[in-house]
C-alpha cells in the first residue's frame, strides 16, 4: 500500500436538471503509480461518488470512447498514464461539443458529419458474386490504410481551432475518412464525396494548424487527409470542365 | 479557465430531449506552445499586408520618376523600415519553414496516374527551390545577372 499517493481530481460536473452551466467538483483520491487517467475516474465513481459519469469501455485505446479533456488537452484516458500528471489534474468533457451529463458529450452532431461523407465503398455497380472479390494490391492499400485506422474518438475535434469557430465545418475525422475512402481503389464515389467536401462543410475551411494530428492517439494524421482532400476536391473539380464525367469511363 | 465556443459547435441539426451544455474552447489553448506557433503563423498575414502595401507604394515611386525612386530608397534606410524589413524576413522564413515541413503530407498518395517523390526528397526539394530562388533574385538585384 505504501505505493499509493493522493491526486486531487478536479472533475467537470453537470446535471441537465439542475444546472444552469457546469461546475467543477474536487475528489481526493488515492491512486497507484501505474495508474491510467480512467482507473482514477472509475475509482471516482466506484468508491466516492457514483453519480460522476463518464464513457469508457475497451480500455486499451481502440474503441474510441473515453476521450475527455486531461489538464486542457485532448486525451484517451484509458491510455493517459497518471504519472505524466502533478498533484491536480482537471478533467472536462471533449472540448467544442455540447456536454450531455458531466464528462459526457452529444455524440449526434459528429455522426451527422461522419454519415454526410458517405463513408463506405460507393461502386456504380457492384460486381456479381461470381465474378469474385474486388483484389487490391498491397500498394493501393498503402494509399489510404493510415486514415483506416481512426477509431472515432473525437479527440481530433476537441483539438480543432476551426471546429470552434464553425459550426458548418465538417472537421478532421470524417474529413479524413472520406478521403480515405476516395483513396480506396475499390471506390468509385469520389466525385460524391468531394462535392460534399466543398459544399457547406467544406474543407477549405481548414486552416491547417495541425492540432489535430498533433492529439490524434492512432496517428492517423487528419490533417495530411484534409488537405489532401483540399487538392484532389480541386483537381476533381478542375477536371469536371475539360473531361466528360470527371475522367471517369 | 476555457471559454464558450460557437454555440453551435457539433450540435445536432435536430436538437435532443435533454437539454445540454454548451461547448467550450480548451482553455489551455492561449498558453500552449503549440497554438502560439499557429497564431504566430496566422499573424504574419497582416506582416505580409502591410508589406503588400509597401510594394505598392515603391511600384507608385518607380512609376513618378528618378527622384521619388531615390527618396522611396532614401526613406527605406529609416530604422523603422529597417525593423519592419527585418520582421518580414524573419516571417517569411518562419512560414517557409512551417510550410515546408508541413506540404510534403499535404501529397495525395497518387493523383490519377501521377505520384508525389518520396516525403523527404519532396522536403528537401522545396529548400533547393527555395535557395535558388533566392540566389537567383541577389544575382539579378545586385546586379550580377543582367
Amino acid at each position: 500500500m505504501s505505493e499509493l499517493r493522493k491526486k486531487t481530481f478536479v472533475v467537470t460536473r453537470f446535471d441537465p436538471d439542475k444546472d444552469q452551466v457546469p461546475k467543477t467538483q474536487s475528489y481526493e483520491i488515492p491512486v497507484r503509480p501505474d495508474w491510467k487517467v480512467l482507473d482514477a475516474l472509475n475509482y471516482i465513481k466506484d468508491e466516492v461518488d457514483s453519480t460522476v459519469s463518464h464513457r469508457w469501455s475497451c480500455r486499451m485505446a481502440v474503441c474510441g470512447s473515453c476521450g475527455m479533456m486531461v489538464n486542457g488537452e485532448p486525451k484517451l484516458t484509458c491510455s493517459t498514464a497518471l504519472s505524466d500528471y502533478g498533484d491536480v489534474v482537471e478533467i472536462e468533457p471533449l472540448a467544442n461539443f455540447p456536454v450531455i451529463r458531466d464528462l459526457v458529450v452529444e455524440l449526434d452532431g459528429f455522426m451527422e458529419k461522419f454519415k454526410s461523407v458517405k463513408p463506405w465503398i460507393l461502386r456504380a455497380k457492384e460486381k456479381a458474386p461470381e465474378e469474385g472479390t474486388y483484389r487490391q494490391s498491397p500498394e493501393e492499400l498503402d494509399a489510404f490504410k493510415q486514415f483506416s485506422m481512426c477509431i472515432n474518438c473525437m479527440l481530433c475535434y476537441a483539438a480543432c481551432p476551426v471546429v470552434a469557430q464553425e459550426p458548418d465545418f465538417l472537421g478532421p475525422a470524417a474529413a479524413a475518412l472520406g478521403h480515405r475512402y476516395n483513396m480506396d481503389s475499390r471506390d468509385e464515389g469520389a466525385a460524391e464525396r468531394n462535392e460534399v467536401f466543398r459544399g457547406d462543410g467544406t474543407v477549405f475551411h481548414c486552416s491547417y494548424a495541425n492540432e489535430c494530428s498533433e492529439v490524434c492517439p492512432k496517428n492517423v494524421d487528419p490533417a495530411a487527409a484534409i488537405n489532401q482532400a483540399k487538392l484532389l476536391a480541386v483537381v476533381d473539380w478542375a477536371t469536371s470542365f475539360v473531361v466528360p464525367r470527371g475522367g471517369k469511363k | 479557465m476555457a471559454q464558450p465556443a460557437h454555440p453551435q459547435a457539433m450540435t445536432p441539426s435536430r436538437p435532443g430531449r435533454t437539454r445540454t451544455a454548451p461547448p467550450m474552447k480548451p482553455g489551455n489553448w492561449p498558453s500552449s506552445a503549440r497554438y502560439r506557433t499557429y497564431l504566430a503563423f496566422d499573424f504574419t498575414g497582416l506582416v505580409y499586408l502591410i508589406a503588400g502595401f509597401v510594394v505598392l507604394r515603391a511600384a507608385w515611386a518607380f512609376g513618378s520618376g528618378p527622384e521619388a525612386w531615390s527618396a522611396l530608397l532614401a526613406s527605406f534606410a529609416h530604422p523603422v523600415y529597417l525593423a519592419f524589413h527585418l520582421v518580414t524576413l524573419l516571417s517569411v522564413i518562419f512560414v517557409g519553414v512551417r510550410f515546408f515541413r508541413l506540404f510534403p503530407k499535404a501529397q495525395p498518395a497518387r493523383i490519377g496516374p501521377a505520384k508525389p517523390p518520396p516525403r523527404p526528397l519532396l522536403h528537401a526539394g522545396l529548400y533547393v527551390a527555395w535557395a535558388g530562388v533566392t540566389l537567383l533574385l541577389v544575382a539579378v538585384l545586385g546586379g550580377i545577372v543582367p
